[in-house]
């Protein structure tokens, strides 16, 4: 487990440089806690996601291990951050149209920083389709998540992400289900053996 | 769509007829070619490392129009001379496999101008919207429905922070008759003039100006105690008077004239909105039982809610 926090830190490190680069400021992203649930004990709890409404990114890895990774928010947090990385006047209302490709953006950035990071720490190449945002409402989201995953075990991890200057703390929940749990595992064994 | 195909060199390897027009450079001299001298004038630094990591992680990105506004410099049509606005572009950068295992990326870009201007119309209409909704389309003051949600805000916020609250009921006085002798446009510039006078006289943005009823208003004073909204009261009532609009058929003056009613949320007070209001409204009657062109302020009685 300290392997992979190690790995997710090195990732989100990648992502926030990337987010600083856009926003022009410091943004930090960081993992304080990784934790493997059960798939039948999923809650919005157990995501520490105490909201009526959802925005998800997905993305599908396919390589040596398959995984499907999920960038999980609140929709009200979410459009704050994207207004601060906009760093414009304009108000939370008036972003709702640009607020879902922004979100996409910001989603897929630390999916592929994660997932690139294990890549590189692992030697191996991964696949990734496109990704896919959707707003709904938090029952429908777990919903689906549940109805997405055929895997007893998902890896969930808690990221907050903060913007220096202005202010502004977000939560995202990281949430991969991977088919090849057993064959991940190996290679973070071999990873740490090899250090 | 714009379409540019770049091999793992960085080299362009196709550079289709959108993008040609749109940058003013033709496929022939694009084709093997790094973006970087293709664009002299600037590639964004994001975009840049969005694509080194498309190229070296294999991975999908997508950049946004809301973060990046116009990463590539690529002009709507027709192109015109320099200095020129670029299009808003989202784009989408896509790693694709060719023969003998050769990498690619693939960049999508897609012109957002039209959603954006479609953005534009909606919230200018949207905002027309909600300015309707709220306020009085002959004065220009807050309506009565808002009358009630900002009285009630600001009433929770007096208790929360303890702080007094005011409220000032204004009636013009002999206003029927002013209507009857002058007609009904003339006693519109009356309540245009009203509205515009008191709002010139009220220097704090948190003071709230309302038309409540036909010739009535009601002034909400957040953080102003008995002292205040008698002091607001009387300049208000010097400024009506000083505006001299001529009243033939007033009884107790040659011009347009007002009656205020005030009444004040004291912070230790247990009472609610309804109070304030129907105090407001016996002192209004007070003072126009009083002689009219005058301010009463009353109390209000302490209830236990």
């Amino acid at each position: 487990m300290d392997g992979l926090t190690e790995v997710f830190n090195i990732g989100t490190c990648r992502a926030a440089s990337s987010l600083s680069e856009i926003v022009g400021d410091e943004v930090k992203l960081t993992v304080p806690r990784l934790q493997l649930v059960n798939s039948a004990d999923l809650t919005l709890d157990t995501l520490s996601l105490g909201s009526a409404r959802l925005g998800s990114v997905k993305q599908q890895f396919s390589g040596p291990f398959d995984a499907q990774a999920m960038l999980l928010f609140t929709e009200e947090r979410a459009l704050e951050i994207v207004h601060d990385m906009m760093g414009s006047q304009v108000s939370i209302e008036d972003i709702a149209e640009f607020e879902q490709e922004a979100m996409c953006e910001l989603g897929n950035i630390v999916l592929n920083a994660c997932l690139s990071a294990m890549a590189d720490i692992f030697g191996v190449e991964l696949d990734s389709t496109l990704p896919q945002y959707t707003v709904d409402t938090s029952e429908a989201i777990l919903q689906q998540i549940l109805s997405d995953t055929d895997q007893p075990v998902l890896m969930v991890l808690h990221m907050n992400l903060s913007i220096e200057k202005r202010h502004t703390q977000g939560y995202l929940a990281f949430l991969l289900s991977t088919s090849s749990l057993q064959k991940l595992l190996a290679h973070i064994d071999r990873f740490i053996s090899g250090i | 769509m714009g379409l540019i195909l770049i091999d793992a060199d960085g080299r362009v390897a196709l550079w289709n007829q959108w993008i040609a027009k749109r940058s003013g450079i033709s496929t022939e001299t694009a084709l093997n070619q790094s973006l970087d001298a293709l664009f002299s004038s600037g590639l964004s630094a994001s975009f840049k490392t969005a694509l080194g990591n498309s190229l070296s992680y294999k991975l999908p990105i997508v950049l946004s129009n809301a973060l990046h506004h116009a990463p590539l410099p690529l002009y709507p049509l027709p192109l015109t001379p320099e200095p020129r606005t670029r299009l808003h572009q989202s784009i989408t950068l896509t790693p694709l496999m060719g023969h003998n295992e050769a990498h690619f990326c693939l960049i999508q870009v897609t012109d957002t101008s039209m959603f954006i201007k479609r953005e534009k119309v909606l919230k200018l209409q949207s905002d027309q919207f909600s300015l309707d909704a709220t306020t009085d389309s002959l004065t220009g003051a807050y309506n009565r429905r808002s009358f009630d949600e900002r009285l009630q805000a600001e009433f929770r916020h007096a208790q929360r922070v303890k702080s007094p609250l005011s409220l000032l009921m204004l009636d013009i006085d002999y206003f029927k008759n002013y209507n009857d002798t002058y007609g009904h446009p003339a006693g519109d510039q009356v309540l245009i003039s009203v509205v515009n006078t008191i709002k010139s006289q009220l220097h704090r943005p948190s003071d709230i100006v309302t038309r409540y009823g036909g010739e009535e208003f009601a002034v909400i004073l957040p953080d102003c105690g008995i002292e205040g909204s008698l002091s607001v009261a009387k300049t208000l009532l010097q400024a009506i008077n000083t505006l001299n609009i001529p009243h033939s058929q007033s009884e107790i003056a040659d011009h347009v004239t007002i009656s205020i009613g005030a009444s004040t949320l004291d912070a230790a007070a247990k009472t609610n909105t309804d109070q304030l209001l129907k105090s407001a409204d016996a002192a209004l009657y007070q003072a126009k039982n009083a002689g009219r062109n005058r301010a009463q302020h009353l109390l209000i009685q302490t209830c236990v809610i």
